[in-house]
């Protein structure tokens, strides 16, 4: 090149050459405009964040969360510390509400079915119209999923004032646990559990990390309990018939049959009576069962329920159970039994509590069913649907979607068509939960000293309702038909409402200080604990029915138990439209936008299937075809899918993913309770000849020696200094003596940096060098993590046909390694979770290969990709031992989201699309955000100050973040502990930024090379 | 283009969105494209007026320029502030009528729809914050504005702001030349 033509002066010459403008550098000459407000909102800073505490509306468990707004608009929600349930934890789903905010298949209008499909109307049109039917339509029925305690209070009202009937329909309530409890104690209500004071936690199927009553808050509880801590580590054990993500973080897994759990509980229990313990009235009859008749009904072995017995008799013990996906036509004698068993373990007072407080409940099936028969009859004249979608979520022999649509007027409050208020003829817009007013009540706060068992958590609306949806809260407009029905419920707005509720509460509390500044508190914190004045329950009560504890009979003539369950992604299908949900791997499968069913590798191999087979599921009540996954944690005998898939008019990312199990279920019910039973039928699987690629992201879910996820065993701790030079990994040897690497010791303490023999750890005197620590013993596997990335970092999804090329765009993924996994035999389970994410190597393997300098270290210690500079060339990716660089290969941001999911991007993050290669940054952003913020303040940043979006979601307190230069910040302390080690580090010298803490078994496991 | 708009590349946009734009009033004549760029602002703001003979602080309109990555754009009601009716309401025929226009915008709820002059790319966070706290001029980068009756870019080098121009006074001032403090 001549002289004074530089390389970029060229390729703009080139590049604009037959303009015959020159358009200088990256600046634009389109128009853009800058749009003032007229008048300022007080809270709102350009360019700064404004954070809301409200209360999450994803299901009941009502978690608190923070959400971050940015001009108006919420971008992001993590947990809110502050809540005692939650705790600050979150999960997938509860992040993913932003995209139920921004679905671009929401409502926009209100709708009135027409002989041409819906019709948008006016508001004012609708409400007459609502008004009119209501008030003279005939008598009408309400179908609503659970809501928080003003709003169905007002919903109650409501119902009462029209001379109507509601019926709450939640595929996700316990209702069999409350009847069970009801049963033993006398008391409706869920009990409380402390799964962090146990020492040993045995679940009967309960998925109590996933859907069940409260996840999040029970990982906050699972991992205080099972993690090591000072020698000490909490035993979990597993019985059932399938590992769900929650059985993957067992200990030990007792393959029991489905249905068996009450007599494997009973016969725990009688043990323990025949070693002197007392379950009370039920003494007598559990010293009949036996554990010999109890294993031979489960199909376990006798000794493994032998030493189960000899741990509960230990003490400490808390049993859960056996939970959703464990109902069966005897849910509620399982649960009985499980109860029974925690009081002849002397757990109730200690890790289980029983205590009458305010619940919001579901109707049970029974009552559903009633409701269905009146309205196929002609009882109503107007059905009212809102919050749940039974057209969906229940088995098709209920009738309901018929005797729904035979219904004269229908009316569907909803933010997005699904099926059930497609068949609506009005359909009006709801608000989304992030848009309205609303409350929310917790069970899992702990039971402390303070006896605090109820947390009451206000919602506020942390946006002013997304304008391009002309949707109203579903309680507002309740409030203004009461008004045009000549009804008086003493607010004019539901915030008014609510807040009306709230001073009621203080006054009934006798508080006498200011009532405005306690309202505002509460808003400001998000939730505030009620001390719930009713006693505990100590002792159990004669049972006042007769309750069977025999194996349910399945129906059905196929060999295989068909296992349904909840999803963790979708709970009941009510989170499918999701497409970060979607693209989430599910954290058993790792499937990803597709169903599956889970089948025994020796099943599969009877039938001559393997992995992505394509097969005819099939019971007497409707057939399905989809793919084999074989997963070695489920019995033989037994198959299972998810629900969530499968749907036919939700949205355009749900509409024909998968299929929907509950079609091929029977309406089975459990008497005692009256719910519906998962469990209630057996199934034939027949080949189909076809086989459809997987959209799995699961690589391979064997660690190959290479021991990326290694485990020491708990006997081990403490001995760390002996075994340190015990053959130090052959392979490493063989390595370096190949002319391979030259290993660098380190244990990552802050003296040692920079790093001798590394080019690129010279870090500068003044700078810290950012460094991140995962304790793989806390992780769950829950994917929580994930979906926050994802949020934050603007990353795109990829979509069903990419995934099954292989490409995808996560920059946090979550592998899943089998240690030990054996259906057809009692014993020690271990299952491996790594979250894997960019390393930031010190001695990064991307970085010189990139030809462009795109690839490149920071002076604190970041592996940084500039965007602006990246070619496309993939070598990084290439070169990257780790597979955690992701490349946009398609227009994958700018195609894929829609408007207006656009809306929720960060607009902290650049926004990259096709040809730029990216991953994982250590959330830059808000380490320069934390920077900048010092810097005004004239001081350091603070440990704990920059927190990456994995960690603000984690329930589990896995991820550590901070500065390990200092030897003081807590990711220093947990470089140093013994359990560190950083992945494949030993192998090929990259130095990670990322320290991992191993995993601690209870059984002795090979530590290989680490 | 590799890198698509971000929505927060122009976050003022969104206030637009969430006050609601109604109809233009009758009055306000919409600026025709093809003309001068920076002749064809909604209102002709004089920059010298405000800042120059008033010697009004940049940071009394540009509110959030210590505080924020965004230097801010006043809202309407800032202009209202002193030129409510009766109070400052220009000298001559056309300062008058162009203070006619604001007050119309802000009695009709309207955002005065300025066009933007200054725009750095998608993929540059420029935190004003930063460089008012070092003390670096607004005149820096925008120019001699006290002095403009019509705001232009300044040329040549900040006129585009490109990066080597940013990047030199990072040297000067011993500012850090790390990629990641810009780009992320």
């Amino acid at each position: 090149m001549s002289d004074g033509l530089g390389r970029r002066d060229f390729l703009k010459i080139v590049g604009v050459g037959g303009a015959g403008a020159a358009v200088a550098g990256c600046s634009t000459d389109k128009v853009e405009r800058l749009i003032p407000y007229v008048v300022p909102p007080e809270e709102v800073t350009p360019g700064v964040a404004t954070w809301y505490s409200s209360t999450c509306g994803e299901c009941a468990s009502g978690c608190g969360i923070r959400v971050r707004t940015r001009e108006g608009r919420a971008v992001m929600i993590e947990g809110n510390p502050g809540h005692p349930a939650s705790r600050g934890g979150l999960c997938s789903r509860g992040v993913s509400a932003l995209q139920g905010l921004y679905d671009p298949d929401r409502v926009a209008a209100p709708l009135r079915a027409g002989a041409g499909g819906f019709e948008a109307i006016a508001w004012d049109e609708a409400l007459a119209l609502l008004a009119e039917k209501l008030g003279t339509g005939g008598r009408s029925l309400f179908v609503t999923g659970r809501k928080g305690p003003a709003e169905g209070r007002l919903l109650d009202r409501f119902v009462d004032g029209v001379d109507g009937d509601r019926v709450i329909h939640d595929p996700l309530d316990d209702s069999a646990l409350r009847a069970a409890v009801d049963i033993a104690f006398g008391v409706r209500a869920l009990p409380r559990y402390d799964i962090a004071a146990a020492d040993l936690l045995v679940s009967f199927g309960a998925d109590f990390l996933e859907t069940w009553i409260s996840p999040v808050s029970f990982a906050a509880d699972f991992a205080a309990m099972h993690a090591a801590d000072h020698g000490e580590k909490g035993r979990f054990v597993f019985v059932g018939p399938r590992l769900s993500l929650t059985g993957q973080n067992a200990d030990e897994w007792i393959p029991a049959r489905a249905g068996s759990e009450a007599l494997v509980a009973l016969a725990l229990a009688g043990e323990l009576v025949r070693r002197g313990a007392d379950a009370g009235p039920y003494s007598e009859m559990v010293s009949r069962y036996a554990l010999e008749d109890a294993a031979d009904a489960a199909g376990v072995e006798p000794e493994a329920l032998g030493e189960l017995a000899g741990r509960f008799a230990a003490g400490g013990a808390l049993a859960l159970g056996p939970g959703l996906a464990g109902h069966h036509q005897g849910a509620t004698a399982a649960n009985l039994a499980v109860l029974i068993l925690n009081v002849a373990a002397g757990s109730l007072g200690r890790t289980l509590h029983i205590r009458a407080a305010p619940e919001t409940e579901a109707s049970s099936y029974a009552a559903i069913d009633g409701a269905i028969a009146a309205m196929r009859s002609g009882t109503y004249g107007v059905a009212v649907v809102s919050g749940t979608n039974p057209a969906y979520s229940l088995p098709r022999g209920s009738g309901f979607a018929e005797a729904f649509a035979a219904v004269p007027f229908k009316v569907a409050f909803a933010t997005a068509l699904d099926e059930t208020s497609a068949l609506a003829d009005l359909v009006l817009p709801d608000a989304h939960p992030l848009e309205s007013w609303g409350d929310g009540l917790s069970h899992g706060a702990r039971e402390g000293a303070d006896r605090r068992v109820a947390t009451y958590a206000v919602r506020q609306p942390v946006m002013r309702p997304v304008p391009v949806y002309d949707s109203r809260p579903m309680s507002d407009v309740l409030l203004e038909t009461g008004r045009r029905l000549g009804h008086d419920y003493g607010a004019a707005t539901f915030q008014e409402y609510l807040r009306a509720a709230h001073d009621a509460r203080l006054a009934e509390a006798g508080f006498a200080g200011d009532p405005d500044a306690s309202w505002r508190e509460l808003l400001r914190a998000g939730s505030a604990d009620y001390p719930d004045p009713s006693p505990a329950v100590g002792a159990l009560q004669a049972p006042a029915v007769a309750v069977d504890f025999r194996v349910p009979f399945l129906r059905g003539d196929g060999d295989l138990t068909l296992l349904v369950h909840p999803s963790p992604r979708f709970g009941d299908g009510t989170h499918s439209n999701r497409p970060w949900l979607q693209e989430l791997p599910d954290p058993v499968s790792k499937v990803m936008w597709q169903s599956w069913v889970e089948m025994n590798p020796a099943t599969a191999a009877g039938l001559g299937l393997r992995s992505g087979d394509m097969v005819r599921v099939a019971t007497e009540h409707g057939e399905a075809e989809l793919r084999v996954w074989a997963y070695p944690g489920i019995r033989e005998d037994a198959v299972a899918i998810a629900m969530g898939g499968g749907h036919t008019a939700y949205g355009r990312f749900a509409n024909g993913n998968g299929v929907n199990p509950m079609t091929l279920l029977p309406v089975a019910v459990d008497g005692a309770s009256g719910t519906l039973a998962l469990v209630s039928t057996r199934a034939r699987v027949d080949a189909t000849g076809a086989w459809r690629r997987l959209a799995s992201t699961e690589g391979s879910s064997d660690q190959d020696d290479r021991n990326v996820a290694p485990a020491v065993a708990l006997s081990a701790l403490g001995h760390a200094a002996a075994e340190a030079e015990s053959d130090h990994h052959g392979k490493v040897r063989e390595l370096q003596e190949a002319g391979g690497f030259r290993r660098v010791e380190t244990e990552g303490r802050a003296e040692d940096y920079p790093l001798p023999g590394s080019d690129f750890g010279e870090y500068a005197e003044d700078h810290p060098r950012w460094a991140m620590a995962i304790d793989l013993d806390r992780c769950t596997g829950c994917g929580a993590c994930v979906t926050a990335c994802q949020a934050e970092n603007n990353i795109p999804w990829v979509g069903e046909n990419q995934a099954l090329m292989g490409r995808e765009m996560h920059w946090l993924r979550l592998e899943r390694y089998y240690e030990t996994v054996d259906a057809s035999h009692s014993g020690p389970l271990d299952i491996r979770f790594l979250p894997m994410l960019c390393q930031h190597c010190n001695n990064a393997p991307c970085e010189p290969v990139c030809p462009v300098f795109a690839a490149y270290h920071t002076p604190d210690g970041l592996n940084a990709q500039a965007y602006n500079r990246c070619v496309g060339t993939r070598y990084c990716a290439n070169n990257c031992p780790y597979k955690v660089r992701v490349f946009n290969w398609y227009r994958y941001t700018s195609e894929n989201i829609p408007e207006p999911m656009n809306w929720q991007f960060n607009p902290d993050v650049t926004v990259r699309d096709n040809g730029v290669m990216e991953k994982c940054t250590f959330c830059v952003q808000r380490i320069r955000e934390a920077g900048n913020r010092a810097a005004l303040e004239g001081r350091e940043v603070r440990d704990g100050e920059v927190r990456p979006a994995c960690q603000t979601v984690c329930p589990a307190e896995v991820i550590a973040f901070g500065n390990v230069k200092d030897p003081d910040s807590r990711v220093a302390a947990l470089a140093r502990d013994e359990r560190s080690y950083r992945v494949l580090d030993a192998f090929i010298n990259t130095q990670p930024a990322v320290h991992y803490l191993k995993k601690v078994t209870h059984h002795d496991v090979d530590e290989g090379g680490h | 283009m590799w890198l698509a708009t971000a929505a927060g590349a122009s976050p003022l946009l969104v206030a637009a969105v969430f006050i609601g734009f109604r109809q233009a009033p009758a009055g306000i004549s919409s600026p025709e494209a093809g003309e001068a760029y920076s002749q064809t602002q909604p209102i002709l703001f004089p920059h010298d007026t405000h800042a120059g003979q008033f010697t009004i602080d940049c940071q009394y309109c540009h509110f959030s320029a210590e505080r924020s990555v965004d230097a801010g754009i006043p809202p309407v009601a800032l202009c209202m502030g002193c030129h409510l009716v009766g109070v400052v309401g220009g000298r001559t025929e056309r300062a008058q009528a162009e203070i006619a226009k604001v007050r119309e915008y802000y009695d009709s709820g309207t955002p005065i729809p300025w066009k933007r002059i200054y725009k750095v790319s998608d993929h540059v966070k420029f935190p004003h914050m930063r460089h008012v706290a070092a003390g670096v001029t607004c005149q820096t980068c925008h120019g001699q504005v006290q002095e403009m009756a019509v705001l232009e870019e300044v040329a040549p080098e900040a006129a585009d702001l490109r990066m080597g121009w940013c990047v030199s006074c990072h040297l000067e001032r011993g500012a850090s030349r790390d990629c990641t403090v810009c780009h992320y």
